[in-house]
């Protein structure tokens, strides 16, 4: 099977300009190892700030490739029509996945050849956890080699799902033929149920299980629902820059399908702001505190208003911003909101992620809040490398999905 | 407004030609949601013929059938009246017995016909057209039979009244802070936006029985309820806004109806109640079990109407997937109530759960897991999807197993309670058991009288969706 989508000038690729990949690639590495090396340097100091800069950003970039795979299935499955022009835009994005799985590598190699291997998560340490009744009582659960299995088998299905995807896609570009749409179809079908578990798995294992007390049956329909906030956003950003000054997608992303991503993007700020507060209410209402000490610790010191932040930031402003039919079909404003829920989201793992590293692990007292120097170099390392990932796939097919059997639907799009 | 104009999203804004002469849509044409090219007339003359024609003997025969179960729960709720609650089979630790299962039962399939409108309307999905009149009504009957159980739990039924924070001279006030109460608010409200939103939709088609009504009567009668619809441009745009609102106003409150429902457990201490996945996975499990009733009652329909050029099998593949995706996150849910218990390390969960499934209810959680998630996944299948009959078997599987969801959640968690002193086993009474199987005759009865004397398909909806209603239909030259 021919995949090489080597037809016509709708390649992406203009001869004479500067290829970008390579300068995200080389200052991505930099970033990337600068990263690592504080990572080093705090591992040695006893500091574990660096190493949870690079697991806040590598949850955020993950967040953001889980949620274009979870799209681009939805599509499929849902047959949908009007998106097949941003879709493509999708399938580059989920090329990040073997890439985001080398950069959790550090991380496995902390937890499982260093001399301290509770740095990250506490509960790898087992001369630390023995005397822990609820470590105890979780060890079925919270072992090393199922912990080391389930990240193979996490990062080897959304790998397998998003190179299946984007061969097919391709595939249909040369020879126009339906039955890759019948075949994307069907593994959509049973990979949003894969992903939909193994994102549950990798959020209790990667997120949840650094503060191992806790536990909430709705942890992973949260990560989804921020997953896919994140990645709408990073969706829409992504099909804006590409018609700014007439760019690619100019006249075939147009102003229907910026206000259907918008009208989406309500849609799940409603329902991550009904999961998180669902979860929040039934703990407080409840009061028991083996639950209520996670919030409990999230209400100390700045962290109260990184909390309120999300209340009024992530969910209020958004959405009665997102209500206003101009806001959704006016570019400038959907950037400010793609900004502003991306700022947010990453603030949501911030909140989920750094309180969890307990700063006096006996008496519950959260890891303050801050920015790290380290949280940046993170960010921009990983975000160099997702930036390469996306423009190396990106000029290796055409634009949209030309010969997909919905594109005529798609490029009519009105909206409304 | 400079940057702006850097950002070309007007529709007009040409592509690139080198792109678009390299556009070539594979041939995967879409399902025609009316099959053999039916004219508007047809579709008036089929879905108006069944309000119009002479009443066939099975709807007299079936509505007998109906009435008579039906009379079932006034027996039942007759005697509960005249003698107390303790003629239930409720009795202490499990207090809350078949009252709110099937309360809860039937509030969950009452969320099929708003989601099919209002949901899927926003969504724009055209299939919903010939199936959410029917689910619409059914959504109706479905609430009113389960206002009947809190209603007749209160005991002393003429002060139901009292649930509202109405003045009385006992300054008798409700709790505010019970979701049974945020129960009362939800549902009323449900029941009432429902009810407008059901009555709008009819508007049209009510109009076209009136303007094709033969007896004076029929004229009269049709015509009140039509509201002196004219099919003007003014009327449309009004419709349409109405339309519009209510479906907007809706979507919040079918999820939160059943989210305050799955509140009358959750926000308690009780093993297997307490769980934060409850109000997703309540409102997934609702959508599901009215899914399931709407391919109960639509495929009979289908079939004795002769309604296949409008209910498809398309619309039957759309609605087995939608009720293959809900019954699997509904898996999703009890997979993972499971699994955290055991993360959880609470002992009291430990036991709430393995109880449930290997304790003395152990057979009432295999037919609901069985019901609910195993058989649904033959829809996986494009054979099984293809055989109406088939499809029905399993849609009564999943009423069935839905029923038993509730029960599971509600019997189980209180008959093995925190003290084991005070442990029982619930046994319905015959007055439980008249009660419930009476309300599927109340049910039946309404939906009967809807089908016999309302246009149970959405015609003016239908042919919204069909080619000829497209403006491009006659450039592309489909002539007829």
């Amino acid at each position: 099977m021919s995949t090489e989508a080597t037809a016509t000038g709708a390649i992406a690729a203009s001869p004479g300009k500067k290829d970008w990949s390579k300068i995200f690639l080389f200052g991505g590495l930099i970033f990337l190892i600068i990263s690592l090396i504080g990572v080093y340097m705090g591992f040695t100091n006893g500091k574990a700030r660096p190493a949870y800069g690079l697991l806040i950003m590598f949850s955020f970039y993950l967040s953001i490739g889980l949620g274009m795979l979870l799209l681009t299935m939805i599509h499929h499955v849902f047959g949908s029509g009007w998106s097949t022009v941003i879709r493509r835009q999708l399938e580059h994005g989920i090329a990040i996945f073997p890439w985001l799985g080398l950069i959790f590598v550090p991380f496995l190699l902390i937890s499982y050849l260093s001399g301290d291997p509770g740095f990250i998560w506490k509960w790898f340490d087992k001369t630390a956890v023995e005397t822990d009744v609820l470590y105890q009582a979780k060890k079925w659960y919270l072992g090393q080699t199922r912990f080391l299995i389930s990240y193979f088998m996490y990062f080897g299905g959304w790998i397998y799902l998003a190179h299946k995807l984007r061969t097919y896609s391709k595939a249909q570009d040369v020879d126009g033929d339906p039955k890759w749409t019948k075949k994307m179809v069907f593994h959509s079908a049973w990979g949003i149920i894969f992903t939909a578990l193994t994102l549950t798995a990798a959020s209790i294992d990667w997120i949840k299980a650094i503060e191992f007390h806790w536990f909430s049956t709705m942890y992973g329909v949260w990560f989804f629902a921020a997953s896919m906030r994140g990645a709408l956003a990073v969706v829409a950003l992504i099909c804006l820059y590409q018609i700014y000054k007439h760019g690619p997608l100019t006249g075939m992303f147009k102003r229907g399908h910026l206000y259907d991503l918008g009208c989406i993007m309500l849609a799940f700020t409603v329902f991550w702001a009904y999961i998180s507060f669902s979860q929040y209410f039934l703990i407080y209402n409840a009061n028991i505190p083996e639950e209520t000490f996670w919030y409990n610790m999230r209400e100390e010191g700045f962290w109260w208003w990184i909390s309120m932040g999300l209340v009024f930031g992530h969910f209020l402003f958004t959405f009665i911003y997102l209500l206003y039919y101009r806001n959704k079909i006016r570019a400038i404003r959907m950037i400010f909101i793609c900004c502003w829920i991306i700022t947010f989201h990453m603030l949501d793992l911030y909140f989920n992620i750094l309180p969890s590293k307990r700063e006096v692990y006996d008496m519950y007292v959260p890891y303050p809040f801050a920015i790290s120097v380290w949280d940046i170099t993170a960010f921009l390392g990983i975000g160099g490398i997702c930036a390469w990932s996306f423009i190396r796939s990106w000029n290796s097919s055409n634009i949209i999905p030309l010969k997909d059997p919905r594109i005529d639907e798609s490029l009519r799009h009105h909206g409304r | 407004m400079v940057f702006s104009d850097q950002f070309p999203l007007d529709s007009k804004t040409p592509a690139p030609p080198e792109v678009m002469a390299d556009v070539k849509p594979a041939d995967l044409p879409r399902p025609k949601l009316v099959e053999n090219d039916r004219s508007f007339g047809w579709i008036t003359n089929k879905v108006c013929g069944i309000v119009e024609e002479k009443t066939p003997t099975w709807w007299w025969v079936a509505f007998a059938c109906a009435t008579s179960l039906a009379s079932f729960t006034v027996i039942g709720l007759t005697y509960l009246v005249s003698t107390g609650v303790g003629v239930w089979g409720l009795a202490n630790p499990i207090n809350w017995g078949w009252a709110i299962v099937n309360f809860v039962f039937w509030i969950g399939i009452g969320h099929a016909g708003t989601l099919i409108s209002a949901i899927l309307c926003l969504l724009k999905q055209p299939w919903r057209t010939t199936i959410n009149r029917a689910a619409e009504a059914m959504t109706i009957f479905a609430v009113a039979c389960a206002g009947i159980f809190p209603v007749f739990h209160v005991g002393r039924v003429w002060f139901a009244w009292w649930l509202f924070p109405l003045p009385n001279a006992n300054a008798i006030w409700p709790n505010f802070r019970s979701p049974l109460l945020w129960d009362v608010f939800a549902v009323s409200t449900y029941a009432t936006v429902s009810v407008l939103f059901w009555y709008v939709g009819l508007i049209p088609d009510l109009a076209s029985v009136r303007d094709r009504a033969k007896s004076k009567f029929r004229k009269i009668f049709y015509g009140i309820f039509a509201m002196g619809w004219r099919g003007s441009t003014r009327n449309w745009n009004n419709y349409e806004m109405a339309y519009l609102l209510l479906a907007g106003l809706s979507t919040p409150l079918v999820l939160s109806v059943h989210t305050i429902v799955s509140f009358d457990f959750a926000v308690s201490l009780i093993p297997g109640w307490h769980t934060t996945i409850f109000p997703p996975y309540f409102v997934a499990g609702a959508i599901f079990s009215g899914f399931g009733m709407v391919l109960t009652l639509m495929l009979p329909l289908r079939a004795i109407y002769g309604l296949h050029d409008l209910i498809t099998q398309h619309h039957i593949d759309c609605m087995c997937k939608i009720t293959l995706a809900t019954g699997t996150i509904v898996g999703y849910a009890y997979t993972m109530e499971f699994f955290i218990a055991a993360y959880g390390a609470n002992p009291f969960e430990i036991f709430a759960f393995i109880n449930r499934a290997f304790g003395i209810y152990s057979w009432a959680y295999i037919t609901m897991f069985t019901c609910n998630v195993v058989t649904p996944q033959l829809f996986w299948f494009k054979c099984i999807r293809e055989r109406p009959h088939v499809v029905w078997v399993i849609s009564i599987f999943v009423n069935v197993g839905m029923w038993f969801e509730r029960f599971v959640i509600t019997v189980t968690s209180l008959a093995r309670e925190f003290l084991p002193s005070s442990w029982g086993y619930y046994s319905p009474t015959w007055v439980d058991v008249f009660t419930f199987f009476g309300t599927f005759g109340v049910f039946s009865t309404l939906f009967l009288l809807f089908v016999r004397f309302l246009p149970l398909i959405a015609v003016a909806e239908v042919k919204a969706v069909t080619p000829q209603a497209d403006p491009h239909h006659y450039e592309e030259g489909e002539h007829h």
